[in-house]
């Protein structure tokens, strides 16, 4: 099946914009203020909501037209994009947003038309799947860890390479002593959040001048 | 409008297909899911993280009544979405110099695609049919996709040192350790911030 | 490809001149008429890459910085199509190559603090006498038609040993190999200076990734400012002043070495060669993993031949080893391909005094040792700075991740924090052992630099003679 990749899966949805001419600022605007606020470190409502590895929304304004010859034509509405790699199975993690994130769901796509809203989880779901397209080729660099797999491999690595850092010209049995140590607070450690590292920058898009 | 968290970098992009070159492209993925040796490049290149593909048939946009009007378009649309480390330059000048074939595999079926060598003029495309990202997440900024299957070679060599670890003497144990630094010496990078781009 | 006119083409662009002694000057022109005046002198006496009957006592070579080329009054519009990293200037691209910190330019030299530089004028030597007669004779050009101002001068030379001339830098190391071969570039090519093909042979670069207005890697012409006569034939130069801070390298050598391996001399030079990827008089270890060997750093068919594709766990050179850093071979699979629009040509000399090295070496002296100013005048060719010097500074020295080392530094050029280390794979020979050096200094600090256009000689004319035309 397309939108799977072994443990991952791969997310398109693709939900129209209410298009209300009376609303001031647009519903497409709305969504972009909101989300321009958001955060994306360990408070992202993606790092409270399991499963997700990477994901982004983006409003989607228009079809691109690439010039002559080819034809000139535009979209009627704007579609909220949102592109998400996930852990496991899709219904959990379409009834884990609606159940652990409600009022960031709600706040985003109440802009979208024919939205039901996350109180009902069943109806959440369908509309979700509603919007879903189906993903034609997904590729993915890992595709057998979980998100919290990942996190703890991460801490993992860090710690083992200070541990191998710190022993250089050490002996054999007080490496091993300090290694038996190194294990108890290893494992004693609380597991990363996700988004815990991520940085604050000035610039956020790059492009042609990288 | 933030298209790049830590490490990771999302592009969007979107191009124009006639219809009828749409189940070419689809052989072509096709062909792409069901040949593993082909996606062995893809996997070398190693600074993707997430990719996808989606084809928009043209009557297919999400349609709910009520206000919205029913789109239907002249073109199928391809949707590209990549999450890449490293800069947007770098990652097209790798594919360009590289995969310029798989490249225009799936490209050549799209309007004014100009093909992906030379580089310049495919960059002038790009440019064209990207479109910003809004809210970019990622759990691990930190890290790149070289970082997390290094992150898992470590731990996966600990889970297998850890045992021998505890018991035996500490010859054994000096044994055992060079075996396990053998196996994880090339895999010790730090995480952390990204070079800034501008 | 069309053959390279060397009469148009600056000499120091073509090849290194083999002159143990420089100076450089920076100049700044007052006013645009009489800067003119002075180049229109210079351009007589510009060395190009024409090869002599009769080796020349000296040289003397000019380029430009952006600032340069607006104070000499080039069209706007000439001005915009020049690319963006070098109208910014390598200051303002600090954070960028990781120019921060001890690195930032509040501790830079005074001439570079300010945005004053408008050309560098290089003059080469065979003798320091022979250098300071041209450097008087391009003085009286300077005060004769008052085009430009001295700001200040750098001189470098080859550092001698025991009454010979060498190729070491101060840490030690015998430098002046790995610049690339390109097509059309009449000098000897060397394997193991070019491109990979597919069969694996070596064979050289396209023109265009060192001059402009010729074929490059990625088969069009590269980006280049127009008109195109005032670009084809020319290139970029990086200028960087890297002081060395000799005693702390000394000190951390002496320091770990001490726990590497057997722990005696050999273990030293053998960490040392680990921290570079050549033991110190050259050889590259990936060839010799054991000891230098001077039949084969003597023989440029064999000094740089080698290839990395047998040392994935860079048991022989560490992936993290600087040559294999800058110029990763086929470390990075495809036949090589995704570095070859990644090489630069360096033409540096040492600068400072020589610090004689019997081995040891206490906290006083080493920070005797760091106070001095000597270093290492690194200056490189490219095509296009963005793609070639900035990328290798930013992703391959500053950082890790194309090695799989992820933000490790090159462990002598990065700009190190707290927490950092430097990684030596190994194997299961005791005196070759897996190790992890931590704690790392800067050894290496930035004291000025910029970036500069080194124009053809017809470009020059045009300058000179106010023909550059937009279109």
């Amino acid at each position: 099946m397309a939108n799977q990749n072994g443990s991952v899966y791969g997310l398109t949805l693709l939900c129209p914009i209410l298009n209300d001419e009376k609303a001031s600022p647009s519903h497409d605007l709305q969504i972009r203020d909101y989300l321009s606020k958001l955060t994306a470190d360990s408070t992202s409502p993606f790092a409270i909501a399991p499963g997700t590895h990477l994901a982004r929304i983006v409003v989607m304004d228009d079809v691109v037209y690439v010039g002559m010859p080819a034809c000139e034509e535009h979209l009627k509405s704007k579609y909220l994009v949102f592109e998400s790699n996930l852990d496991g199975d899709l219904d959990t993690y379409l009834t884990g947003l609606a159940t652990t994130i409600p009022e960031h769901i709600d706040a985003i796509w109440s802009h979208c038309t024919g939205y039901p809203g996350c109180a009902d989880k069943a109806k959440f779901v369908q509309y979700m799947k509603n919007c879903q397209i189906e993903t034609t080729f997904f590729f993915a660099a890992v595709n057998d860890k979980s998100v919290p797999q990942t996190l703890t491999a991460l801490q993992t690595q860090r710690a083992v390479a200070q541990f191998i850092a710190e022993h250089q010209g050490i002996s054999p049995a007080e490496t091993q002593r300090d290694f038996i140590e190194f294990l108890k607070v290893l494992d004693a450690a609380p597991p990363l959040k996700p988004a815990m590292n991520a940085p604050s920058r000035d610039i956020k898009t790059g492009g042609r001048n990288e | 409008m933030s298209n790049i968290n830590g490490k990771v970098y999302a592009m969007n992009a979107i191009t124009p297909m006639r219809p009828w070159k749409t189940w070419i492209l689809r052989l072509v993925f096709f062909l792409l899911g069901a040949l593993k040796s082909k996606q062995q490049d893809l996997i070398n290149l190693s600074f993707i993280q997430f990719a996808r593909w989606v084809i928009i048939p043209r009557n297919s946009f999400p349609f709910f009544g009520g206000t919205q009007e029913r789109d239907s378009m002249k073109y199928d649309y391809l949707l590209f979405f990549s999450n890449f480390n490293g800069t947007w330059n770098q990652y097209i000048d790798a594919f360009s110099a590289v995969l310029s074939d798989g490249l225009n595999l799936i490209w050549r079926w799209s309007e004014k695609f100009p093909g992906s060598v030379p580089v310049t003029p495919f960059k002038d495309y790009i440019a064209r049919v990207q479109f910003d990202t809004d809210y970019y997440y990622t759990a691990y900024p930190e890290a790149t996709a070289n970082d997390v299957k290094s992150a898992h070679i470590v731990q996966q060599a600990l889970d297998n040192f850890r045992g021998q670890a505890t018991t035996g003497t500490p010859e054994q144990f000096q044994h055992a350790y060079l075996e396990f630094l053998l196996t994880v010496q090339a895999h010790l990078g730090d995480t952390g911030e990204a070079p800034l781009v501008s | 490809m069309s053959k390279l006119n060397a009469t148009d083409i600056q000499g120091f662009v073509l090849r290194g001149y083999n002159m143990p002694y420089a100076r450089y000057c920076f100049l700044h022109f007052e006013d645009p008429q009489r800067a003119r005046e002075l180049l229109g002198k210079l351009l007589s006496i510009v060395t190009t890459g024409q090869l002599w009957d009769e080796k020349p006592k000296s040289t003397v070579n000019i380029a430009f910085t952006h600032q340069g080329l607006t104070a000499l009054r080039l069209p706007i519009a000439t001005l915009n199509t020049f690319p963006v990293e070098f109208q910014q200037g390598m200051k303002a691209r600090a954070r960028i190559l990781g120019d921060t910190g001890c690195n930032s330019a509040e501790h830079w030299d005074e001439v570079w603090r300010e945005d004053h530089v408008h050309a560098w004028l290089g003059i080469n030597g065979v003798t320091p006498e022979d250098v300071a007669a041209r450097f008087d004779a391009v003085n009286s050009l300077l005060t004769e038609t008052n085009g430009a101002r001295c700001l200040g001068t750098q001189d470098a030379a080859s550092l001698v040993e025991d009454g010979a001339v060498t190729l070491k830098e101060h840490f030690g190391y015998t430098d002046g190999f790995g610049n690339p071969d390109y097509l059309g570039v009449c000098r000897a090519t060397q394997p193991g200076q070019g491109k990979l093909d597919k069969d694996g042979n070596w064979t050289p670069l396209a023109t265009g990734e060192l001059l402009l207005g010729y074929a490059d890697e990625a088969g069009e012409l590269p980006v280049a400012p127009v008109p195109h006569l005032l670009a084809s034939n020319g290139t970029f130069m990086v200028y960087r002043k890297l002081h060395e801070n000799v005693g702390t390298f000394r000190s951390f050598l002496n320091q770990w070495s001490a726990l590497y391996g057997a722990g005696d001399e050999h273990a030293k030079e053998k960490l040392a060669a680990k921290f570079v990827g050549r033991w110190r008089d050259g050889t590259p270890i990936e060839v010799s993993p054991d000891g230098p060997n001077p039949a084969i750093t003597q023989d440029p068919n064999k000094s740089t031949n080698f290839k990395y594709g047998d040392d994935s766990t860079g048991a022989r050179c560490p992936i993290g080893a600087h040559i294999r850093r800058v110029h990763p071979r086929d470390a990075f699979g495809f036949d090589g391909r995704l570095i070859n629009r990644r090489r630069i040509t360096r033409r540096g000399l040492p600068y400072g005094p020589y610090a004689p090295d019997d081995g040891t070496i206490t906290p006083e002296q080493a920070a005797q040792l760091d106070a001095v100013d000597r270093g290492v005048i690194f200056m490189a060719l490219n095509a296009n700075l963005a793609r070639q010097f900035e990328f290798v500074q930013q992703q391959w020295i500053a950082y890790g991740n194309d090695a799989h080392l992820g933000n490790d530094k090159d462990l002598l050029m990065g700009s190190h924090g707290p927490g950092e280390k430097y990684v030596v794979q190994g194997d299961t020979n005791p005196s070759n052992p897996p190790f992890v050096c931590s704690s790392l200094p800067n050894f290496v600090e930035l004291r000025g630099g910029e970036y500069f256009f080194v124009p053809s000689i017809t470009a020059l004319g045009m300058i000179v003679r106010e023909l550059v035309d937009p279109r």
